[in-house]
């Protein structure tokens, strides 16, 4: 765009724009939000189950992963940066957390400290060779894809590790409070911190102006490697914890699963509306993006879509999604 | 004079955008084999002029005549299929593409199989280049060349085809001295050839060691066209300037502005009574070669010299950008080694850079949010963002430095260029800054904008900030600035008080004189 002119002229027909825009836009993913209803209405209709509150948990249990995993991915690319290794450092990160359980200590919480420190690791990684070494993060953390997930099969040679520990199982999958399920409790804690850390504090604001513009916010002084850097470290964190809570519902680390697992979670975030290019985005909008993600791939289920469709129709609606909220 | 007929013939042209007119009736011609000098300041219509030939501005009155045919161009297109090549100083090469790639890009030649065979273009290609003289290798990468090379290319690439006309915009503006030579010989070549070439400047050095004539504009208007042996420099600078702006210089400055201007005028007893806020001391890197500088309390310093005199890198050293490779950076007299601009920040250093959208702003955020950056670590406690101090600050950067917007939420792609440039100013209008880098503070601001900017400098000073100007614009530095260093080559050549520079024209002078 060029330099912008008095905004004065038209202003009718701009607030008229403004309210099209606001409806796709990342700051209120009202757009999103339709769609997701809309999928919730279609597969009500179509399936006497859905939308039953045994099936409505179900879907909270099964999106826990994307959706916690997808908070730390929406502070990544709004800092203009890409992720792709999540579901690697998942994999390490419970592999680490059982083994370390099978052989050192059955303390399940200091299993899983080091399921979430061997994360953050990863993470802390990931943003170093990107920021000091100034290599693309498409490239670091595709290479750290393959690298974690290496790790993660040799030290376990491909084979479940089971976690016998009933503490463990019940604080991150099996327990409930007032009802709810552990795992949905941790998705909303991911989503709180997220959303506080985000919206209402100032590393909330470095990462927006890192991502909007890293040459003016390095001029005004701030750290852009450093919040990139921490950037990346919360997704470590964040897929750690996932891992804990993939590891309790299997009672075993299972690095042979998750693959493929960090396009649903870019997809979750581009869809709830955060800018690829970096500098726009939100956690509310991230968590609509995940329960389309969540409800597509229970709902197909539910009306029989054959897994090979499924597979096929997902991708088509993320497109269309995508494509709906791009048009001005 | 040569009655060969002209390959340009430009007559009474006017052009006018919305209220403003470009230009009010400028002729302009070009003939075969020739240099011809086109001068002006920045906003005289040199740009707009060149813009019609191209076929990207449209006139509104007046002939355009191409090898003696009226013409009336509709695009770029039909610009270059009349003869023309332009060269602008953006160039429009792909860097990690060969020479010979560059030069057949979309019009690559291929046998019937619409394959590339990238042998045969880089034949094809330096056969051309050979021809031609030009001292470039068709194979090599244009990233990896110098840049006069790059500009060359640019040059063989404008005038692949049957070219007559070639314009270059400034084309020596980002480069060294000896690269300078290979462009003057390459545009002496061209010449001989028949090629005629309209040569935009600001360096009128150049205009006597290349040009044939020369013609000068202002205010959209024809000032003068001259045999370039026929002219002085004193004659072209004073056509350049025009008469009238020391009488505006003058009416600026309020009586207070007046008293504390003269508070610099001496600057050995200055030296007693206030330390100074910045001083370099030989500060020698990348592109400078031994600095010396001080700033005091108040004081408004210009920084004047060509667009790569090194300049723009003095404020970037000040601001934690550069670091002083040898010499010393002293910050209220400690001897400081910024290695990023939040230490300089936190010092109490503020800059508005050059380019706003790059530099200065996140075009697609608020005005609060924009006002908030420099700030942060002040606007936290305990982590959090405290908004409600973030938005007090913006609401009174806004009504402080009278931002035209409809509230502090506005984002700034909304704005006209004043008034985003008047939101630059507000990210260090609270706590106010000890020093002040400003880079081209007016570029593209109106001129009702430009005033209330100048204003607000005037402001930053006599609260005590120390403030130091770059700008192209030789009269914006008279008016607002009370000493003027005059830069070239990476060193302060002159020093001197305002008031000592008789008018406008002096300072073009000592612009202009070290420039070999």
């Amino acid at each position: 765009m060029s330099t912008a002119t008095t905004p004065a002229p038209a202003a009718a027909s701009e607030s008229r724009r403004n309210l099209a825009r606001d409806l796709f836009s990342s700051d209120r993913p009202y757009g999103v939000l339709l769609a997701l209803i809309a999928l919730v209405v279609f597969f009500s209709i179509k399936s006497d189950v859905f939308f039953t509150s045994a099936n409505l948990q179900n879907i909270g249990r099964q999106t826990t992963l994307v959706t916690i995993m997808a908070v730390g991915m929406t502070f990544v690319i709004i800092a203009a940066e890409i992720d792709l290794s999540v579901a690697s450092i998942l994999k390490l990160s419970c592999v680490s957390a059982a083994l370390f359980m099978n052989d050192f200590s059955n303390n399940w919480f200091l299993g899983a400290m080091v399921g979430v420190a061997v994360g953050a690791f990863i993470g802390l990684v990931n943003g170093l060779l990107t920021t000091k070494l100034g290599i693309p993060s498409f490239l670091v953390t595709l290479g750290m894809l393959g690298v974690a997930k290496g790790i993660a099969f040799v030290v376990t040679d491909t084979a479940p590790v089971l976690v016998d520990s009933r503490p463990f199982w019940a604080v991150f999958y099996e327990g409930s409070i007032a009802g709810i399920p552990v795992p949905i409790l941790w998705t909303i804690v991911a989503l709180l911190i997220g959303g506080v850390l985000l919206h209402f504090s100032t590393f909330g604001r470095k990462v927006y102006a890192t991502g909007g513009n890293a040459t003016a916010a390095r001029y005004s002084g701030i750290n852009t490697d450093r919040t990139k850097i921490l950037c990346f470290v919360f997704t470590g964190v964040l897929a750690g914890l996932a891992s804990l809570i993939f590891t309790a519902q299997g009672h075993a680390a299972r690095p042979d699963f998750a693959d493929g697992l960090e396009l649903d979670v870019i997809a979750a975030v581009i869809l709830g509306g955060t800018s690829l290019f970096g500098g726009r985005g939100s956690i509310i909008g991230t968590l609509i993006g995940s329960l389309i993600i969540g409800v597509l791939n229970n709902g197909l289920v539910l009306i029989g879509v054959s897994s090979s469709w499924q597979i096929a129709v997902k991708g088509f609606i993320i497109i269309l999604a995508v494509a709906l909220s791009k048009r001005r | 004079m040569t009655t060969a007929q002209p390959l340009v013939d430009l007559r009474d042209i006017t052009v006018s955008f919305g209220a403003v007119k470009a230009l009010r009736g400028v002729s302009f011609d070009l003939r075969p084999g020739e240099v011809h000098a086109l001068l002006g300041q920045n906003g005289a219509g040199k740009s707009t002029l060149i813009k019609v030939l191209s076929g990207v501005n449209q006139r509104d009155g007046g002939t355009v005549l191409v090898h003696g045919k009226e013409t009336n161009f509709k695009s770029a297109q039909d610009s270059r299929d009349s003869g023309i090549a332009m060269v602008y100083q953006d160039l429009s090469l792909v860097p990690s593409m060969s020479v010979a790639s560059n030069l057949f890009l979309g019009r690559e030649p291929h046998g019937g199989t619409r394959l590339v065979r990238n042998r045969s273009i880089v034949h094809a290609a330096q056969k051309y280049l050979t021809e031609q003289g030009f001292p470039i290798k068709a194979s090599a990468r244009v990233g990896a060349l110098p840049f006069a090379y790059r500009q060359l290319t640019e040059i063989a690439k404008a005038l692949m085809g049957d070219i007559r006309i070639l314009v270059l915009d400034e084309p020596t503006s980002a480069l060294s001295a000896g690269e300078e030579e290979i462009l003057f010989k390459t545009v002496a070549d061209v010449t001989e050839r028949g090629v005629g070439v309209i040569y935009v400047t600001h360096r009128l050095h150049e205009v006597f060691r290349i040009s044939d004539r020369v013609s000068v504009l202002r205010d959209g208007l024809n000032v003068g066209t001259h045999n370039t042996s026929d002219i002085t420099m004193d004659k072209l600078v004073s056509e350049i300037v025009g008469p009238g702006h020391e009488r505006m210089a003058q009416a600026t400055l309020s009586v207070e502005e007046g008293d504390r201007r003269s508070a610099f005028r001496d600057e050995s007893s200055e030296s007693s009574t206030h330390a100074p806020v910045i001083e370099l001391r030989g500060v020698t890197n990348a592109r400078l070669k031994g600095v010396d500088l001080k700033v005091r309390p108040g004081e408004i310093l210009g920084l004047a010299g060509m667009v790569g005199s090194g300049r723009t890198e003095i404020l970037e050293t000040m601001f934690g950008l550069r670091r002083a490779d040898e010499g010393e950076v002293l910050f209220e007299g400690k001897p400081v080694r910024w290695g990023s601009p939040h230490q300089a920040i936190a010092a109490g250093v503020a800059l508005v850079p050059e380019d706003r959208h790059e530099q200065g702003l996140v075009l697609a955020d608020t005005i609060a949010a924009n006002i908030a950056m420099p700030r942060l670590p002040q606007l936290t406690r305990a982590g959090a963002f405290t908004k409600g101090e973030a938005n007090r600050r913006a609401k009174k950067a806004v009504s402080d430095l009278n931002v035209r917007a409809p509230g502090i939420q506005t984002k700034l792609q909304n704005l006209s260029g004043g008034n985003q440039q008047k939101v630059v100013f507000g990210k260090w209008l609270t706590p106010e800054p000890k020093l002040l880098l400003l880079d081209e503070p007016s570029v593209g601001v109106d001129v009702g904008a430009r005033d209330e900017i100048y204003g607000i400098i005037r402001g930053f000073a006599r609260n005590g900030c120390a403030v130091v100007v770059v700008s192209s614009e030789l009269v914006e530095l008279q008016l607002l600035c009370d000493t003027l260093a005059v830069i070239h080559d990476g060193r302060v050549t002159t020093r001197v008080h305002t008031s000592e520079v008789e008018g406008e024209e002096r300072l073009h002078h000592l612009v202009q004189e070290p420039a070999r």
